[in-house]
Formats: structure tokens, C-alpha cells, sequence
């Protein structure tokens, strides 16, 4: 222990703090996993593959996917406008970019359905051509998108800004053209904070109520997320199964952020 | 230590690499319009679409619809909850952030991860949570009920809300400044004869003001924002329990969503303007400083 | 002002002393009934109290989806009476120790107001909706709320249910029996767009322009003409179920409030003609036929029946609603029944 730890100011802050962390996340946590296999293992089991939650927790983990594999290549690329190249209003867009940071989920919800719902003129043309949006599976992945949005930009960002372009200028005086430098000398550099980014907004996108509960439908095996399973099931008095399908979400959420905790440790003790 | 990265240095992204060509080849052009286009349909789009929605009527309209008593009362709970929330998660923040930087001890790397569980737990499951633990018939609302307190449908419940979803905004923006800071100047103060909480106030803390403002920005807009976990614990009882998110999403789904509407915008644009007010000031005080050094 | 602040916000965490001549009623109710109570009701209600006692009341009111609002009260949330859609909802908070079980003894069982399931439709009916089997046709868009959350899509399923389990799927060519109803409550659940958390939501969404078809209570369609001035149409099918909606005073927070006597009143009101006027006005139908000024212009349907003719609610929600009911058998085994 060292000596600021010692210190009786140090014990007291430490205890204090710790205690308070305790109560507030720490006994939650347990509670929940506690009660959620009280029942026993089989009960557990049964109301994890109960077809309502088990095809609701593919749907969240589904269309989570779908958003990152956009995001990771939508973000990268916006990225790398933002720091290489010169455009017009550049600070408003770069601002802007942290608006979903800002927006509460309600709120996207209720601009997206404005926006793309039924008996908007945006979702009347796309009805017509037959790309329902709001209230299908791809109006989830497009709230998803919005809420996420920022978080591969702003995890690669500082890595491009940072970045030595030394060895890109090299592979180009050797006769590379863009994509081969790209893809064989910057991505490999870029590839950890691209992953950080879609892993965060995977954990992000796993939890999704607000912005979804709007867009989605609710259509028990087809559009209701795992998220929306468990508020049903709160509402309807099934605790049980409200708690089981919970504590799956969490321990994929927890496992992602440890597993980038983990990669991040070791990048920083590497460097 | 995760959210720290994503944050706090994104904002010098303005300021790109001096060398940069004007736009001449057709492959930079093209990939600039495809991500200003999605840029546009993601993000703009929408936020315009809500803009012109909140106000339709024109402003006065607007103004009336936010000074109706349910919106009032609806805003008025918001805001009191976020102010208590941040106070003590600010506090909170920094005092942990001090301890996980300053101190050695076992179970520290537990504790510091144990920071980032907020993170990992959607709205809904931190209102299940509350209600498990803090209901009448929970494990801590048994003892609480007893002696006539009620957490759940009271703002005792909300509070505790709160201040889950946002407990780790501050300790995450404060530790990496705290640990680049270093203890040299502190130790000076020291040996100069500032006590420990002077030296704290005068030294420390000026010179992890910007990690702390962020911290404490982003841990408000988290709070005005919060909808899923009051959506369960709140019983949204208007007047008592009904905050703006809450409103927002009740009055959406009514016959007059004009209040829902202007809720959002106000709610949305309070957010973003503190975002972007905290920016500017960081890179004027930044720049400014620069210039000081040299 | 800060006094102001805190006193509501402090006020509900410890039980709380009444002023001297003011009463407080907190009021847990469903949501279709906001405008009937908050605009109609409750004002009257204080009017009342206030001239048979001389003391003014002051309302709370929360309106959530019935099932949401039953799972509120029963987990901590102290209103002092339950408005709630359906008995079955009521009959979770005897359980729970919170309602007396002797709530539906007196005349009217316990119920506040009456209504039916019917279906609105958009002006000129261009989908020619005019019954149940209308709305299982391809291309039309039906509107009804999640189970889970609201009473009122539970009121409409088992209105579906019940007019195939009794009267048959002509469409189909089936009688009366299981068969029918699960045909028909497969096909029309196969035309919802979306599933709300509650009729209010539903309602709202069908206003701003999703789907073709709502089914719903009668009262809501009816209170749109006094809300918004314009008419939702709405056919009542021949077959539908006759809504009642009951009240009771929640024991425990009555006891807590201290409030028992406002509490009382206010139930016996809604009861009352002056009451029923009131309720009557905002759409619903009144306990006593007498009072149905209306009856000559929307009489009841021909073959309209109630929950008892179903088997009762705890029938219905094993047989419906329970783990192996037909309602989640519609999505693990759709290729029955089709």
C-alpha cells in the first residue's frame, strides 16, 4: 500500500468512495444475478430459450451487427474527411458529429419517426417502393446507427490527426497507389481505435430502449429487441424473465468492455 | 480509461494536417460527398425535420406549449435531479479519481474497471435493478419501507437513476489528467506549506479543470437525457415523478404532441449548447495558453 | 420558489402531514380515461367535495397502460384508488395484499363505466371495413397495443377470441370453436404494424395517419370528435365484447394517506349519476341503461357478449395469455390455423 493510501485522509476517501461505488453498482449487480438464478439452473435455461426472449436477444444481437459493420466503414471514412481533407464548414460538421452524444434516445425516436415514418413524405416515397423503415427491422438498425454515430469517428480521429504520415509517403514515392497505402500501411495502424469504436458501440447498441421502443413495432418474433422483451416482461409481472434475458445482455456488454480493457492495457504498456 | 480516449482528444480534430491538398482528385471527392451525404441523411436530416416539427406554429406557440404546467413541472423535476445528480457524482468523480491516481492498494485495478459497469447496462436493466433492490419488496427497500421510506415511484428512486447511468463520467475525464498532471507540483505546494486541501484547491485543480468540465458536461447531458431506467422506476406520476424525457414520451403519443415536440427541441438544444460552449472555450483557453508558453 | 420546489418533491417520500383543510387523492389509473378524469372528473369531483365538506382536494394522477399501472401499484407506486381497465388487472393487486377482495361486492360489481371493441376506420372507408373478418384481409394495416402492457389490447384480443370461439369464421368457412378464433386472431395479428404500450399510444398513432384499421374502445373513438373536432368513424362489429372497467381504493396507501374518506367519496361519485353524466359525456356508457341517451343511435350489437360468456378472465388468461396460450402460439406456430 503506498503512503498516500495510508494516510487516515487517504483511508477515509478510499472507504468512502469504495462504499459508495459499492452501493450504487456493485449490489445491484449482484442482486440481479442472484435472484435471476434463484429459481435454478433449469429455470434459468427454460426462460432464456423461451422462443420470445431467445428470438429477441438474436434480433438485438442482429441488427447491433448489421450497425457496426456500417458504422466501422461509414465512421472510418468520415474520419479521415474530417482530418485529411479540406471542406467547406468543417468546424460545424465536426461539432455536430457529437449531437447524438446530446440527444436524449426519446428524442431519436421521435425524429426518426417524423422523419421516416409511414405518413411522412420521406416514408410514403420509400413505402411506395417498398423499404418500410419505421416499425421493420431496418428502422432499429437506423436508430442504432444515430446514437453510435459518433463513437468510431471519435475513436479514430485522434489516431489519424496523430498519425506520422512518413511511411504513407513513402509507400506513394514507391508507386502505391491510395487504396494499396491505405489499406497495407494505414489501416494496419488505424485498426485498434476502429475496433475500440465498434466495440463500444456494440455494448452501446446491445442496452438500446429509448430511441428504439419508438421505431421498432414491438412484434413479438420479428421486432421486439431484447431490451423492449424485458420491459414487457417487467410490466407484465414476469420479473424472472425479465432478469434472465438482462443478465445475458450484461455479460456480453461486460465481456466486450473487458476484453477492450485487456487489448487496451496492452497497447499502452507495448507503447 | 475507454471513454476517456473516445472524448476528450477529439476535439482538436479541427485543426487537421497543415499539408493538406484542395480537393483536386475525383477519389477524395467522392468519398467527401458519400460522408457528407450520409452525415446529412443520419444526422442533419433528422435533427432539421425536429427542428421545423417543435416549431411548426411559429414561436409563440412554441414558448406557450413550454410554459404549460405539465412541461414546467416536467422540467422543473429534470433539472432539480440533474443538478443533485452531478453534484455528488462530480464529487464523487473526483474524490475517486484522486484515489485510483494517488493511491496504491489492493483490488485497485477491480475497483477501477468497476467504474466503467454503468456502461455496459442498458436503461431497462438499471430500472430492474432499482426496482429489485429498492421496491418494497426488495433486499434494501424492505429496511427502507419500514422505516416509512419510499424509494420507487418517489424522486428518491429517480435520484438513484440518475446517478447510476451517470457515475462514471467524471472519475473516467478526471483520472487521465490527474495522472499526466503529476505529483512535482503538488509536492512543491507541500514543501511551500499549503495544507493537503489547499493544495488540492489551488494547484490540482486548476490544472484538471478542462478533464473535470467534460466530466461534468457530459454527466448533465446524460441526465436530462435519461428515459429508460425512470421509464421503470417512476410510475410516471405527473407533477411528482414525470420528467421531461418522460413527458416527451407520454405526451408524443397524445392528441396535442406540439408539447412533446418543443420539449424535445428544448431538451436536445440545452445539451448540444453545452457541448459546444465547453469546446470553444477549451480551444480559446487552450490556444491561449499555447501562446502564453511561447 | 425553492420552497415550492421542494415541498412536492420531498413531500411524497415521508408520509405526508394534510393541511388543514385541503385533502389529497392520488389517483393510478389507465390510460384512455386522462381527458374523462383529468378535464371532466376531477374538477367536478373537487367541486363536489368542496361543497358537502368545505375542503378542497388536490389531485396526482399517473395514466400508464392498465397492466403497466396494476405492475406500478403492486410495486410500490401508493395510489390511493385504481382506475384500471380490467378486472383481471384489479385482481393482481388483491393478491398483492394492496385491494380489498371484497372490492366487487356491491352494486355494479366494482365497475365505473362500460364500453365495446370496435374498430375505427378513416373517413369514407376505403378499405370497407365493416367486422372482424375485414381486417384479416391482405392489405390492411390494423393498429392494436402490446398485451404485456395495456388492458385495452387484451379487451381486444379476447373481443377477437370471443367472436370466433362463438360465432365462427365465415370467411373461412369455420364454426364456432377454437379453430375460428385462432384463425382469426392469426390473420389480423399478421396485418398489425406496430403494437404501442398502450390504447392511448395506439390511439394517438392511428391519428397521426399509421394503419388503416384501430381497434379499440368505443370511448376513445368517440372522445376524438370532442378532442380534435373531427369524427373517427368506426364500425361496431356484429359479434364484440362488452367492456367494464373497474375502480377500488387501494388499502394500504389509504391507510398510509390517511386519506380514506376522499378516497371513498371520489369512488362513490364516479358511481353516481352526476358521475356517470360526466363519463358518459367523454364516451363511455353508463352503468344503468337509463341513463344511455344515446341507446336509439348506437344501440348495442345483436350478438354481443361479456367476459363470463368467455369463461372469465382467469380462463381467458390461461388459455389465452398463459405460457402455452393460443396468443403465443400465434408466433411459434404460425403454420397452424392457416
Amino acid at each position: 500500500m503506498s503512503h498516500a493510501a495510508r494516510r487516515p485522509s487517504g483511508l477515509l476517501l478510499r472507504s468512502a468512495t469504495l462504499s459508495y461505488l459499492s452501493v450504487m453498482v456493485v449490489l445491484p449487480f449482484l442482486i440481479l444475478t442472484i435472484q435471476a438464478f434463484q429459481p435454478g439452473l433449469t429455470a434459468f435455461w427454460k426462460a432464456l430459450t423461451n422462443p420470445f426472449a431467445w428470438h429477441a436477444l438474436k434480433l438485438t444481437f442482429a441488427t447491433a451487427l448489421a450497425m457496426v459493420v456500417i458504422n466501422a466503414v461509414t465512421g472510418t471514412a468520415t474520419a479521415w474527411v474530417l482530418v485529411r481533407y479540406a471542406i467547406p464548414g468543417k468546424a460545424f460538421v465536426n461539432a455536430l458529429i457529437d449531437l447524438p452524444f446530446a440527444v436524449p434516445t426519446v428524442v431519436t425516436g421521435l425524429m426518426l419517426v417524423v422523419l421516416y415514418g409511414p405518413t411522412s413524405a420521406l416514408g410514403a416515397i420509400l413505402g411506395q417502393h417498398g423499404l418500410r423503415v419505421i416499425y421493420e427491422t431496418p428502422g432499429i438498425v437506423l436508430a442504432l446507427m444515430f446514437v453510435t454515430y459518433p463513437f468510431v469517428i471519435r475513436s479514430v480521429q485522434p489516431v489519424l490527426l496523430e498519425m506520422d504520415r512518413a511511411e504513407e509517403e513513402a509507400a506513394a514515392t514507391l508507386g502505391a497507389g491510395p487504396f494499396t497505402t491505405f489499406r497495407r500501411v494505414t489501416l494496419p495502424i488505424l485498426w485498434p481505435s476502429i475496433l475500440t469504436g465498434t466495440a463500444l458501440s456494440f455494448s452501446r447498441a446491445l442496452g438500446e430502449f429509448g430511441s428504439v421502443v419508438l421505431v421498432a413495432g414491438n412484434r413479438p418474433l420479428a421486432t421486439k429487441t431484447a431490451p423492449m422483451y424485458i420491459f414487457g416482461e417487467v410490466e407484465s409481472g414476469n420479473l424472472h424473465g425479465a432478469m434472465v434475458v438482462s443478465t445475458v445482455l450484461l455479460a456480453s456488454s461486460l465481456a466486450i468492455l473487458i476484453v477492450l480493457n485487456l487489448l487496451q492495457r496492452r497497447r499502452g504498456g507495448a507503447s | 480509461m475507454v471513454m476517456s480516449t473516445l472524448t476528450l482528444n477529439t476535439h482538436d480534430s479541427a485543426r487537421s494536417t497543415p499539408d493538406r491538398p484542395r480537393i483536386s482528385k475525383w477519389g477524395p471527392r467522392l468519398l467527401t460527398t458519400a460522408v457528407l451525404a450520409w452525415f446529412a441523411l443520419l444526422i442533419l436530416v433528422p435533427t432539421i425535420a425536429l427542428t421545423r416539427q417543435g416549431l411548426a406554429g411559429g414561436l409563440r406557440p412554441f414558448m406557450d406549449s413550454l410554459t404549460a404546467t405539465d412541461v414546467r413541472m416536467s422540467f422543473v423535476l429534470t433539472l432539480v435531479i440533474t443538478a443533485l445528480a452531478t453534484v455528488v457524482n462530480t464529487v464523487f468523480g473526483l474524490a475517486f479519481a484522486v484515489v485510483l491516481v494517488r493511491q496504491k492498494f489492493h483490488g485497485r485495478a477491480l475497483a477501477d474497471g468497476m467504474v466503467d459497469l454503468p456502461f455496459a447496462v442498458s436503461p431497462v436493466i438499471a430500472g430492474l435493478m432499482l426496482i429489485v433492490l429498492y421496491g418494497p419488496r426488495g433486499w434494501l427497500g424492505r429496511w427502507l419501507e419500514s422505516a416509512g421510506i419510499r424509494v420507487v415511484y418517489a424522486w428518491p428512486g429517480m435520484m438513484l437513476a440518475c446517478l447510476f447511468v451517470t457515475l462514471p463520467f467524471v472519475v473516467r475525464e478526471v483520472v487521465p489528467v490527474l495522472r499526466e498532471f503529476g505529483v512535482d507540483q503538488e509536492e512543491v505546494a507541500y514543501t511551500l506549506g499549503a495544507g493537503r486541501w489547499g493544495t488540492f484547491w489551488r494547484v490540482t485543480l486548476p490544472s484538471i479543470r478542462w478533464g473535470l468540465a467534460y466530466g461534468v458536461t457530459l454527466t448533465v447531458a446524460r441526465s436530462l437525457g435519461e428515459f429508460g431506467a425512470l421509464l421503470v422506476v417512476s410510475g410516471n406520476i405527473i407533477g411528482r415523478t414525470q420528467t421531461a424525457t418522460l413527458y416527451i414520451h407520454d405526451g408524443v403519443e397524445s392528441f396535442h404532441p406540439e408539447g412533446a415536440y418543443a420539449a424535445s427541441l428544448l431538451l436536445a438544444g440545452i445539451s448540444f449548447i453545452m457541448l459546444i460552449v465547453m469546446e470553444t472555450l477549451r480551444r480559446r483557453v487552450a490556444a491561449r495558453e499555447g501562446a502564453d508558453e511561447q | 420558489m425553492a420552497l415550492g420546489l421542494a415541498l412536492p418533491i420531498l413531500g411524497p417520500v415521508c408520509a405526508p402531514a394534510g393541511e388543514p383543510g385541503s385533502d389529497m387523492l392520488t389517483i393510478g389509473a389507465y390510460s384512455v380515461v386522462r381527458e374523462a378524469f383529468h378535464d371532466g372528473v376531477l374538477p367536478a369531483f373537487a367541486e363536489h367535495w368542496k361543497q358537502t365538506t368545505g375542503r378542497t382536494v388536490r389531485f396526482e394522477e399517473s395514466y400508464n397502460g392498465s397492466g403497466a399501472q396494476a405492475r406500478a401499484i403492486e410495486s410500490g407506486f401508493d395510489a390511493d384508488v385504481a382506475i384500471l381497465s380490467l378486472s383481471a388487472d384489479l385482481e393482481k393487486l388483491v393478491k398483492a395484499g394492496l385491494v380489498d377482495s371484497s372490492w366487487n361486492n356491491g352494486p355494479g360489481r366494482g365497475m365505473i363505466a362500460r364500453s365495446l371493441v370496435v374498430i375505427g376506420h378513416r373517413v369514407g372507408n376505403p378499405k370497407a371495413i365493416r367486422g372482424w373478418e375485414d381486417l384479416a384481409r391482405p392489405e390492411v394495416g390494423v393498429l392494436y397495443p402490446d398485451p404485456k402492457t395495456s388492458g385495452g389490447a387484451r379487451w381486444n384480443i379476447n373481443a377477437i377470441y370471443g367472436a370466433g370461439l362463438l360465432h365462427g369464421d365465415h370467411s373461412k368457412g369455420l364454426g364456432p370453436g377454437a379453430d375460428a378464433a385462432r384463425d382469426l386472431l392469426a390473420r389480423i395479428q399478421a396485418n398489425v404494424v406496430t403494437m404501442d404500450a398502450s390504447a392511448r399510444h395506439s390511439m394517438a398513432n392511428f391519428m397521426r395517419g399509421t394503419g388503416d384499421a384501430i381497434v379499440t374502445y368505443e370511448n376513445e373513438l368517440l372522445l376524438q370528435r370532442a378532442l380534435t373536432g373531427t369524427d373517427v368513424p368506426y364500425v361496431i362489429p356484429a359479434a364484440t365484447l362488452l367492456i367494464e372497467n373497474p375502480a377500488a381504493l387501494v388499502e394500504s396507501s389509504v391507510d398510509r394517506h390517511g386519506n380514506r374518506a376522499v378516497a371513498e367519496a371520489f369512488l362513490a361519485y364516479l358511481r353516481s349519476e352526476a358521475g356517470q353524466r360526466i363519463l358518459y359525456k367523454y364516451g363511455f356508457r353508463p352503468l344503468d341503461p337509463a341513463l344511455d341517451v344515446d341507446a336509439a343511435r348506437r344501440p348495442l350489437p345483436s350478438r354481443i357478449f361479456t367476459m363470463d360468456d368467455l369463461g372469465g378472465w382467469n380462463r381467458i388468461n390461461h388459455d389465452v395469455y398463459g405460457d402455452g396460450g393460443m396468443w403465443n402460439s400465434l408466433f411459434t406456430q404460425p403454420a397452424l390455423g392457416k
